[in-house]
């Protein structure tokens, strides 16, 4: 589809160009998140500029939507799916609160989501589920085993003033959270485009077998891909209970529709293969300051949701793949009719 | 059923089948015809126990479960418990069984049943209050075939994946429906059509229980007699044949969402009457109910196998477990990882039986 660019028609130098920016920009699939980031932008500007003078706010939205969001980034990349980070989230702010030691508990609850990682690498490779059943299941079994934990009730930290010190700007009006965000973003940019084991992770999503043969370690770096997940999952549990000073066990239930959405408009194949990390950071970026936008103008939390939730609908049915089913079915329909009436 | 799990995977297993080919490369019926049959003794008879496991199992399951409760927990084996028993698994068996054919179709599952069921009892209540309970009931038709349609050509006609898709329903229409309620309860009156349905009972059987056999006898009838029911099988299991055989692929994936639909629907209209009371918020957790039911009485989540009144047993199997919990004072927490845990396992059994199968 892409590859028209080396047999443009003669002569034209202006297709030319075309055809060569048509084959950029779709080797790039960042374009709807770049798309509904203009729009939000111009949109924003318009009818509600507080959104970005009161920027401390949309970037702690945004970091909020986009850290999960980036850990799923590369489990997608692989054509695979991790539903359970909402309640890994939930599951390991309690673990956390429940150490009466600040250090240990985070130490903790990293570990606890690296090891919910390892186990839904676990079902998805060894045994053989594919991961949207292996993580659903997980998302309620670590759900349960929240609210068992926590015995259905928030946690308290024992470290208040910590927590309370977290939520406040350390850099310039970034909080600790913020500045973690951008950690990560810069990190698994590295990863995924410099790092060779990131970069397998493409191979991987694309073509299985091929890089089976190419003498990848699959299983290896689908273990990989679902423990970063699994701890970035974990960090912002640790980082939501302590700005919040207490873990909710019920915590992380938009997470999983916010955290899907960036990634999907960030421009990521769910089969795999495509997509990219600063797409993910596109996505959470305009979903952010849309939610900001949305809170500002006093737009109900419900309608806000239905808003989300057709952007997600949209976005995952104009992925290339969709538009492509769309019209050959289209294509295949008009040649049966016509050839029903001739 | 976890010793089964163990000893299958101990038995050289390698290659996890990825999405795609765990769809296609499996026919539907006889995986014994499979070339390599030359194995070992040993493995194909674990093959042979670990197949009849994820189908069959449900029956063996069901019974010891009962009969565990019936024998050891407090209060189970008494008429008003299973009239309870009953009167929860009604609304949820009902899901399921519509539901049923979105996971035949190898769709994975219908998330979006959680705001389905909770629409159609808000409308049912709250539109039959206002407008008579003829008017709710075809509002909440319409409203579910919307559902159906919307999913249906999101997952059919733009091959968009039904995890997401659902997500996303679920997210706008429980959106619409708190917008559309406030979040607040309706409460049917007291001498309505609809509080006679939720409190008459026939022996132990509530007439939400009844409503569920039948429904289920109806769609195991579709399922196994029909064209439609013949092709979600045949579209489960192989897509492209499915296609290539000239049927129109798309209408089989509205059919089957729209059938989910219908389902949750009318799950919403028994689960109302039973507390006469509607809220946005009370069919929570029933999408994971549903699966739950579904794949412990062997659907296979890799599509194109799976029956209906092994759903039904499935929902008894849930949903006296949730009861077993509850009577032994096991809060939600213990209940959310049962069902959990319950998934994974059914679905590893499946799996390796499959893998066992094959290699």
């Amino acid at each position: 589809m892409t590859g028209s660019s080396t047999i443009t028609p003669s002569g034209a130098g202006a297709t030319d160009l075309v055809s060569r920016l048509r084959t950029v920009l779709a080797r790039r699939t960042e374009g709807r998140a770049l798309a509904l980031l203009v729009v939000v932008a111009i949109g924003t500007i318009i009818f509600e500029p507080v959104a970005f003078t009161s920027y401390e706010v949309t970037l702690g939205r945004i970091a909020l939507i986009g850290l999960v969001a980036l850990g799923l980034t590369a489990v997608i990349l692989m054509g695979e799916l991790d539903l359970s980070v909402a309640s890994t989230l939930a599951l390991t702010g309690v673990v956390m609160a429940s150490i009466d030691n600040l250090v240990l508990g985070i130490l903790a609850a990293l570990v606890v989501g690296l090891l919910i990682g390892a186990a839904n690498a676990f079902f998805v490779v060894v045994v053989g589920i594919n991961s949207f059943i292996a993580t659903l299941g997980m998302l309620f079994f670590l759900r349960g085993l929240g609210f068992v934990v926590s015995d259905e009730q928030p946690v308290r930290i024992a470290d208040v003033d910590a927590g309370i010190a977290f939520g406040k700007p350390l850099i310039g009006g970034l909080t600790p959270r913020m500045l973690i965000f951008i950690a990560v973003f810069v990190l698994m940019q590295i990863f995924t485009t410099r790092v060779r084991v990131g970069r397998e992770f493409y191979a991987v999503g694309g073509n299985r077998q091929a890089a089976r043969d190419a003498g990848i370690p699959v299983r290896r770096r689908i273990f990989t891909g679902f423990m970063i997940s699994g701890f970035v999952a974990a960090l912002a549990g640790v980082i939501n209970t302590l700005e919040r000073t207490a873990a909710d066990p019920t915590a992380g239930s938009t997470v999983l529709l916010s955290s899907f959405a960036a990634a999907i408009i960030g421009g990521i194949l769910l089969t795999g293969g495509r997509g990219s990390v600063f797409g993910t950071l596109l996505g959470a970026t305009s979903l952010g300051i849309l939610q900001v936008a949305l809170t500002l103008s006093a737009v109900q939390v419900d309608v806000q949701n239905i808003i989300i939730g057709a952007v997600l609908l949209i976005a995952v049915i104009t992925d290339p793949n969709s538009l492509r089913a769309v019209v050959g079915s289209v294509r295949s329909w008009l040649r049966g009719r016509s050839v029903a009436t001739t | 059923m976890s010793d089964g799990g163990g000893s299958g995977s101990g038995s050289g297993v390698k290659a996890p089948p990825t999405l795609e080919t765990a769809a296609v490369d499996t026919a539907p019926g006889v995986p014994q015809s499979n070339g390599m049959i030359g194995g070992a003794d040993e493995q194909s008879q674990s093959a042979v126990i670990l197949e009849w496991l994820a189908e069959r199992g449900i029956f063996l399951f069901t019974t010891a479960l009962v009969l565990i409760a019936a024998v050891f927990v407090d209060g189970f084996a008494s008429l008003d418990n299973i009239t309870d028993v009953f009167n929860r698994a009604a609304p949820i068996g009902i899901v399921a069984v519509g539901m049923t054919f979105v996971v035949i179709s190898a769709n994975y599952l219908d998330l979006s049943v959680v705001a389905q069921v909770a629409t159609a009892a808000v409308v049912l209540i709250g539109v039959g209050n206002e407008a008579g309970i003829p008017v709710a009931m075809l509002v909440a038709l319409l409203i579910a075939l919307i559902y159906g349609l919307v999913n249906g050509v999101a997952v059919g006609v733009f091959k968009a994946n039904a995890v997401i898709v659902t997500l996303a329903t679920t997210f706008i229409g429980l959106g619409v429906l708190r917008w559309a309620s406030g979040g607040s309860i309706y409460f049917g009156p007291q001498d309505s059509l609809i509080r006679r349905f939720g409190t008459t009972e026939i022996g132990p059987f509530p007439l939400s229980m009844i409503a569920l056999i039948v429904i289920a006898l109806i769609l195991q009838f579709v399922l196994n007699r029909t064209t439609f029911g013949f092709t979600v099988k045949a579209y489960g299991s192989n897509r492209e044949a499915t296609r290539l055989a000239g049927i129109n692929t798309a209408w089989v994936v509205i059919g089957a969402f729209t059938l989910s639909a219908i389902g949750a629907m009318i799950g919403g209209f028994v689960l109302a009457p039973y507390t006469n009371t509607a809220v946005s918020a009370m069919s929570d957790g029933f999408d994971f109910e549903a699966l739950a039911a579904i794949i412990v009485g062997g659907t296979s989540v890799f599509g194109g196998r799976g029956s209906v009144l092994r759903t039904l047993l499935g929902v008894v199997f849930v949903s006296v477990l949730t009861n077993i919990m509850v009577l032994s004072g096991l809060g939600f927490g213990y209940q959310q990882m049962a069902i959990g845990a319950l998934i994974v396992l059914a679905v590893s059994v499946d799996a390796l039986a499959r893998k066992a199968v094959s290699s």
